[in-house]
């Protein structure tokens, strides 16, 4: 049989734990309560045994065995009495309140005895109560007993030994209660993580763990766990993503490539054509689909790695220096007035190469589509908040608001730029590697319409300041 | 000029061998590591074309193995794999250059020459002279005939290494990895701008041109 789910978690055996400790500790503290107590209550009994015996053998002393006898009689009949017990020289009783002596055998001096008296109570019964005495040999040979009823305090103790018993017993029932109320809290915290889990196990990559905007550490778990969801429905989304655009994208050179192939086949066959050019363009068909699919593969393994490479310290000024001076003669080649505006001595982190490659991206893309007599500017400076800006603004007709944010997805063209050579990754491309330095990519319209044309595109890849 | 040609893929081995072949190279073929380590190490080669991925021992161990032994046969790998980290572990291991699968058989066929040709640079040179073009290394100075060529840093590296290459074809991803030192392909053609920029230095109003375009694969400095 299997215990109720509730007995089963964590925090209810945490409690079981707990209430073994407490009721070992509880135990301890009982035996030592009761050890202190009882002892006590026997010393002071026995303290006022000794006080008793040695008055009366000061009687006895000064009056001998009658004076002693007649004392006993007057003690015996006092309020709250001793028990006596006295014999002569021969083991006779003489006079006491007691029947005969508890003690068997006495040994010299004093004899220290635990007994019990028989009471009548109130309904007549015979009770049985505690008793303690000594017994001791007097000078004149006569041996004197002094004992007293211990049965009152004894039963203060047991009263007191009850009570803990009665509560180690309701703070182990209050425990388990309490456990179990925390337990079935929990579980319920839990519940909503777990079902969460389970759902998204089932396939369902939508489904969230409720935040209850507490801020406890169920939500800090919570809130983990979303963000981990929501990234890993971004990847798969992004994989399906690309596993659509590739067919998309490859499908077509593809096509195009065997068709070429085939014609150039047929026409080799029929012994006329020259098959050269067929070659020629088939050989560019399939560069292309090559680079898409490098394109692709850069794409997802900067998304698998989520982190950037090898990223190391360096000066960004210089690195786009370098990237300007590479690119400036083409654009006067272009007839493009290109400018590059670099602040001096920054710092970034990054993996310089796939950094390098992202950037030329940018300029590409802007001297593809920017028309001669048009402008290219390339920025780099620090922004108040500390992050670096790398940004490159053209004059070219730019990308309408509606689209910024779908050409950096993958393999998104515009429909008027089809006609420009290009795997269409390339934004894609630089919007995964600004993610894999924590950093992002943004579009905005450049400065307006510049000699017919505009109003052009300011695109920014920002990294995250330098600590 | 004899070439071996480490490649466990038979029919890419086949191409490369045919393809170089026709190009005046004597090739040898060896199937997977352990054999193409032991054909190297008999030392007859001028270039060592060796695949990053083999069975039995990868292109990575052969190569450290030969440079162990003090065999400094030039080294072109071949990889799959274009990630940064896996061209510099190639290089690292001793490779002298590396060329990412697939590619132009001109690209190779330039890679291939270049190295073959390094050998023969032994001490180092102060001055190059191609034809009537001379260059100072240290006054960093450029000649042609009387007439001094003024060229900017960047200008005088590409010339610098069209020259240690002259008479060898050199493609345009070799003079963006060597001259620019980047490792990708750019989309448009900014290397053909500054050929063209230097072209304009060293040639106009000169009746020989020195610096020839070879269709398909690149660029030429002819004596």
């Amino acid at each position: 049989m299997r215990l109720p789910r509730i007995f089963r978690t964590t925090t209810f055996r945490m409690t079981l734990l707990f209430l073994a400790v407490f009721a070992m500790s509880a135990a301890a503290f009982l035996f030592y309560a009761w050890f202190a107590t009882a002892g006590e209550v026997t010393r002071r009994a026995d303290a006022e045994i000794t006080r008793e015996m040695n008055s009366l053998e000061a009687v006895y002393r000064r009056g001998g065995a009658d004076a002693l006898n007649q004392a006993l009689i007057e003690r015996a009949s006092g309020e709250r009495p001793f028990l006596y017990l006295l014999l002569d020289k021969d083991g006779k009783r003489m006079t006491g309140s007691i029947a005969e002596s508890p003690v068997d055998v006495p040994g010299p001096g004093e004899t220290w005895a635990s007994f019990s008296v028989t009471d009548i109570d109130m309904d007549g019964g015979e009770v049985k109560r505690p008793a303690r005495g000594v017994q001791e040999q007097l000078e004149g040979g006569e041996t004197l007993f002094v004992g007293a009823d211990v049965g009152e305090s004894r039963g203060f103790v047991s009263g007191i030994v009850n009570a803990l018993w009665g509560a180690g017993a309701l703070v182990i029932l209050l425990g388990l209660a309490g456990g179990a109320i925390v337990s079935r809290n929990v579980s319920r915290q839990m519940a909503g993580l777990t079902d969460t889990v389970a759902a998204v196990r089932g396939g369902d990559l939508k489904a969230r763990a409720r935040i209850r905007g507490v801020q406890d550490e169920y939500d800090e778990l919570a809130e983990g766990l979303n963000e981990m969801l929501d990234r890993l429905e971004r990847s798969m989304g992004g994989l399906r993503h690309a596993g659509d655009a590739i067919a998309h994208d490859l499908r077509s050179p593809l096509t195009r490539l065997r068709a070429r192939m085939e014609a150039a086949l047929i026409e080799v066959e029929a012994g006329k054509g020259d098959p050269k050019q067929a070659l020629v363009q088939a050989l560019d068909d399939a560069d292309g689909v090559l680079s898409t699919f490098n394109a692709v593969l850069a794409i997802a393994r900067l998304q698998a790695a989520g982190q950037a490479p090898d990223q190391t310290h360096f000066d960004p000024g210089q690195l786009a220096a370098d990237i300007a001076e590479l690119y400036e003669p083409l654009c006067e080649d272009k007839g493009l007035d290109f400018k590059a505006e670099l602040t001096p001595q920054l710092t970034v982190k990054a993996a310089r190469p796939i950094l390098t490659q992202a950037l030329t991206n940018i300029i590409d893309n802007a001297i593809k589509y920017t028309p001669p007599g048009g402008a290219v500017m390339l920025r780099v400076r620090r922004r108040s908040s500390g992050e670096i800006e790398f940004s490159v603004t053209d004059t070219g007709p730019g990308v309408p608001e509606e689209h910024r944010a779908r050409v950096v997805q993958r393999f998104v063209r515009l429909e008027n730029s089809r006609s420009e050579p290009g795997s269409g990754l390339g934004l894609s491309l630089v919007a995964a590697v600004a993610e894999a330095h924590g950093g992002r990519l943004e579009l905005d319209e450049g400065p307006g319409a510049y000699k017919g044309s505009g109003p052009g595109l300011r695109v920014a890849l920002v990294l995250p300041r330098v600590e | 000029m004899r070439i071996l040609i480490i490649e466990d893929d038979v029919e890419a081995a086949e191409a490369m061998v045919r393809g170089l072949s026709d190009n005046g190279y004597d090739c040898t073929h060896a199937a997977d590591g352990e054999l193409g380590l032991a054909a190297a190490q008999k030392r007859d080669f001028d270039v060592l074309i060796v695949d990053r991925m083999m069975p039995k021992l990868n292109g990575v161990q052969v190569v450290e193995t030969l440079r162990r032994e003090g065999d400094a046969t030039p080294v072109l790998f071949l990889s799959a794999m274009g990630e940064v980290g896996d061209r510099v572990d190639g290089l690292k291991a001793g490779a002298d250059d590396y060329l990412v699968k697939p590619y132009a058989f001109a690209e190779l066929i330039a890679r291939v020459e270049a190295l073959s040709r390094r050998r023969e640079t032994g001490a180092v040179a102060t001055t190059l002279k191609v034809g009537d073009l001379e260059m100072n290394l240290i006054a960093r100075t450029v000649h042609r005939g009387e007439t001094e060529i003024d060229l900017q840093p960047r200008e005088f590296q590409l010339l610098e290494f069209m020259m240690r290459h002259a008479g060898q074809s050199v493609t345009r991803t070799m003079l963006l990895e060597k001259v620019w030192e980047y490792h990708f392909d750019p989309q448009t053609n900014v290397i053909d701008v500054h050929i063209s920029r230097l072209r304009s230095k060293i040639d106009k109003g000169f009746e020989r041109q020195m610096l020839q375009t070879v269709r398909g694969a690149g660029y030429r400095l002819d004596p």
